[in-house]
């Protein structure tokens, strides 16, 4: 079959299975504005900033319309940059633009069309936006309606992706506005955090919390020990943020920006990665062995532990205890520096990550275990702020002991990573053969839902993993029907995994798709593979859990029970 | 709140068949028998037919139909379309709120008797002014009427 050719603004872009026009457009490097869609979201055709014109002079939404051999359209006539401008002074007219204070600044779509299509008045005024207040109730997002232009992406990617609904449409018109229902706030909904509403928002109405004055803080208080540690995929989410490739990770520099911050200890998470897959694996065979109920629930992302708290308490008992590395890594520091003024940070990709630090649970010995959980994007904003030229930074690495860390605890950063961590711990193979046929056995890859099995002896072991809460249900629900079963699910929350987090700086498909290969890149780079090489274990061990490793890194939410 | 019987939301959406897709359907049927939409029978309705809390209260707070407070025994449509504007519904709508109590910010009484709503148009300009009293019509209002009506309501009562 000949190949499918669109003319658009008299170029000829050829297309195969474009869901529509924007893309098409996109795909052939035209950039046509929209608010409201987004490539993994159903399609709104609410903004009406993507309208093209036809031949015959009509105009329509290129987010809404078919490509179809042949089809000509115009992206920058007249009329179109009219109804631009036109459709963004109606929209800047119910946006509280408080643009230099304002947490989005520089990031907002909205202030960068105002100025890419050359709008220089509000003429609408400025003075309808929403007056709901600020619901600051959440740990980890903050939600402004009164920026709110009704794209509706993060009602969409909440329910759609996440299968959750926390929020959603109330009212009609010009009284319309985007909340949870009843008037709550989002503390009392069934949100978890994860933040992927704030990834998607295109404007200031949903920010993730900002917690770098908090650090600042304690980075000038002398008498604090300020113990930093970060986790695997914040090294493949900051590179683009200052103009260096993003399928390159940074760990290096990460390390030398932490310290000229003022951190006196910088750990790298990858450590606790290996530990969690010690306990996680010795967990899992323990209960093949004695019998217990499976599937075993991976337990390292907090947005997944909230999201069975919510909607599936009853499977709680078959998510695993060990605590997330974080929580294991907050543990080890709190051992290792006994007695001195710790304050405790966690360089997350993640915002549920804060509302996880500050669960009650997260306290062992009378101690918090994590005293700040900072995102990505809030670190980049630090380093910023600092005026430190991250790109040209050397490298350096983490502090002794407690610095080493395997392949194995790098790739926790992707959907699948844990899962395949746990699967080199089991076979305990390192020959370069063995590792090549784990990472063909179907845990690798973007897609929502993998599902395939591993044997290691005599023993099969059927696994599951997903990413997506919406996937996660789904499978769920193919458990629960009897249709599947399996031995070992793991879970993450947001699409693609922690490097897709709430927490990174947001990223299209194609982003994403780098830092995974940045990932792996640095797991190949890595000289030890397998966990349970990491040089580190024996003294975390032997030095400073010195017995009490079940105590110490395992976490009992109150809905685990009391099953052991 | 009121405390509402689950039995009788239950027996509701057996009726629909627990679809997502015939919540307006399922909450007219609500609001018929409880004059409003309960909180609790939303949350759980919401649940049955798996359709989130917040989207439900979305569909809910979208149709003017539909009320979230708990209404009077006797709700007053006053309408104030055109036709009845310009033979001074206003009046009428002025009247019926002394007589009451009543505002525009209080539509309730706080006996639970009346509630005053205004509506566009009831499509009776013939009758015009009109104000409906639940399903009955009163055709060609006046002030007077309007409170000799709120009088009449209230003798029923006792």
């Amino acid at each position: 079959m000949a190949e499918k050719m669109m003319i658009i603004d008299g170029v000829q872009c050829p297309f195969t299975n474009e869901r529509n026009v924007l893309e098409v457009a996109r795909n052939n490097g035209i950039d046509i504005p929209s608010l409201c869609y987004c490539e993994n979201l159903s399609i709104y055709g609410g903004c009406r900033l993507c309208l093209v014109e036809n031949e015959r002079g009509a105009m329509d939404a290129a987010c809404s319309m078919q490509p179809k051999n042949g089809l000509v359209v115009n992206t920058h006539t007249e009329k179109v940059l009219e109804s631009r401008r036109t459709t963004l002074q109606l929209l800047m007219s119910s946006h509280r633009a408080q643009c230099l204070t304002c947490d989005k600044s520089g990031k907002c779509k909205l202030q960068d069309y105002a100025k890419r299509y050359g709008v220089d008045d509000t003429r609408f005024g400025a003075n309808t936006y929403c007056r709901e207040p600020k619901d600051e109730s959440s740990k980890s997002i903050v939600r402004d309606p009164s920026k709110c232009i009704l794209c509706g992406l993060c009602v969409r990617m909440c329910d759609e992706v996440q299968n959750i609904g926390a929020i959603d449409f109330t009212q009609r018109g010009k009284k319309a506005y985007v909340a949870p229902g009843f008037g709550k706030t989002l503390a009392e909904t069934s949100c978890v955090g994860c933040g992927q509403c704030a990834a998607v928002c295109p404007t200031g109405a949903i920010t993730i919390k900002n917690e770098v004055p908090k650090m600042w803080k304690m980075l000038h208080n002398k008498d604090k020990k300020v113990v930093v540690q970060f986790a695997p995929s914040v090294r493949v989410g900051m590179a683009e943020e200052f103009g260096m490739p993003a399928n390159e990770a940074v760990t290096g520099k990460l390390v030398t920006a932490l310290r000229r911050l003022g951190a006196d200890v910088v750990y790298d998470t990858n450590l606790t990665a290996d530990l969690t897959i010690m306990e996680e694996s010795a967990e899992f065979l323990e209960k093949v062995k004695t019998g217990a109920k499976l599937p075993m629930f991976t337990s390292c992302c907090p947005g997944w532990i909230q999201h069975v708290e919510h909607k599936h308490p009853h499977l709680m008992p078959q998510v695993s205890t060990c605590g997330s590395p974080m929580e294991m890594f907050g543990a080890l520091i709190r051992q290792q520096f006994k007695g001195e003024d710790v304050f405790s940070v966690a360089i997350m990709p993640c915002t549920a990550k804060k509302f996880e630090a500050a669960r009650p649970e997260l306290e062992k010995d009378g101690e918090r275990l994590i005293d700040l959980v900072l995102t990505t994007t809030e670190l980049v904003n630090m380093i910023k702020e600092a005026g430190i030229d991250f790109a040209n930074l050397p490298d350096s690495e983490p502090d002794d002991p407690l610095g080493d860390y395997t392949g194995a605890g790098v790739i926790f950063g992707v959907t699948g990573g844990v899962t395949e961590a746990v699967i080199r711990r089991v076979l305990d193979d390192a020959s370069p053969d063995a590792l090549k046929t784990i990472a063909a056995c179907g845990v690798r890859g973007l897609e929502g839902i993998k599902a395939f099995s591993v044997t290691a002896g005599d023993l099969t072991i059927k696994i599951a993993v997903a990413n997506g809460l919406g996937n996660a249900d789904k499978l769920i629900e193919k458990v629960e029907s009897g249709e599947e079963s399996f031995d070992f699910i793991e879970v993450m929350a947001c699409p693609n995994g922690c490097i897709g987090g709430g927490g990174q700086p947001p990223a299209s498909n194609k982003r994403k798709a780098e830092r995974f290969d940045a990932i792996f890149k640095e797991d190949e780079a890595c000289e030890l593979k397998l966990p349970q090489q990491n040089p580190d274990l024996t003294y975390v061990y032997d030095e400073l859990l010195k017995g009490r490793a079940h105590d110490l890194l395992h976490i009992h939410y109150p809905a685990h029970g009391h099953h052991e | 709140m009121e405390q509402i019987d689950l039995k009788v939301i239950d027996k509701i959406l057996e009726k629909h068949g627990y679809d997502s897709s015939k919540v307006i359907a399922i909450m007219q049927d609500v609001q018929e028998e409880y004059r409003y939409l309960p909180k609790e029978a939303l949350t759980y309705i919401a649940d049955k037919v798996g359709m989130s809390e917040s989207k439900l209260y979305g569909v809910a707070t979208f149709y003017g139909n539909f009320s979230l407070d708990a209404k009077g025994k006797y709700v007053l449509k006053v309408c104030r379309g055109t036709a009845c504007h310009v033979r001074k519904s206003g009046n009428v709508l002025q009247a019926l709120y002394e007589a009451t109590g009543l505002s525009e910010k209080k539509s309730t009484s706080d006996d639970g008797l009346f509630s005053i709503e205004i509506v566009s148009c009831l499509g009776a300009c013939g009758l015009s002014p009109v104000v409906m009293v639940n399903e009955t019509v009163h055709a060609s209002m006046t002030p007077d009427k309007a409170r000799d009506l709120i009088d009449d309501l209230r003798a029923k009562e006792g």
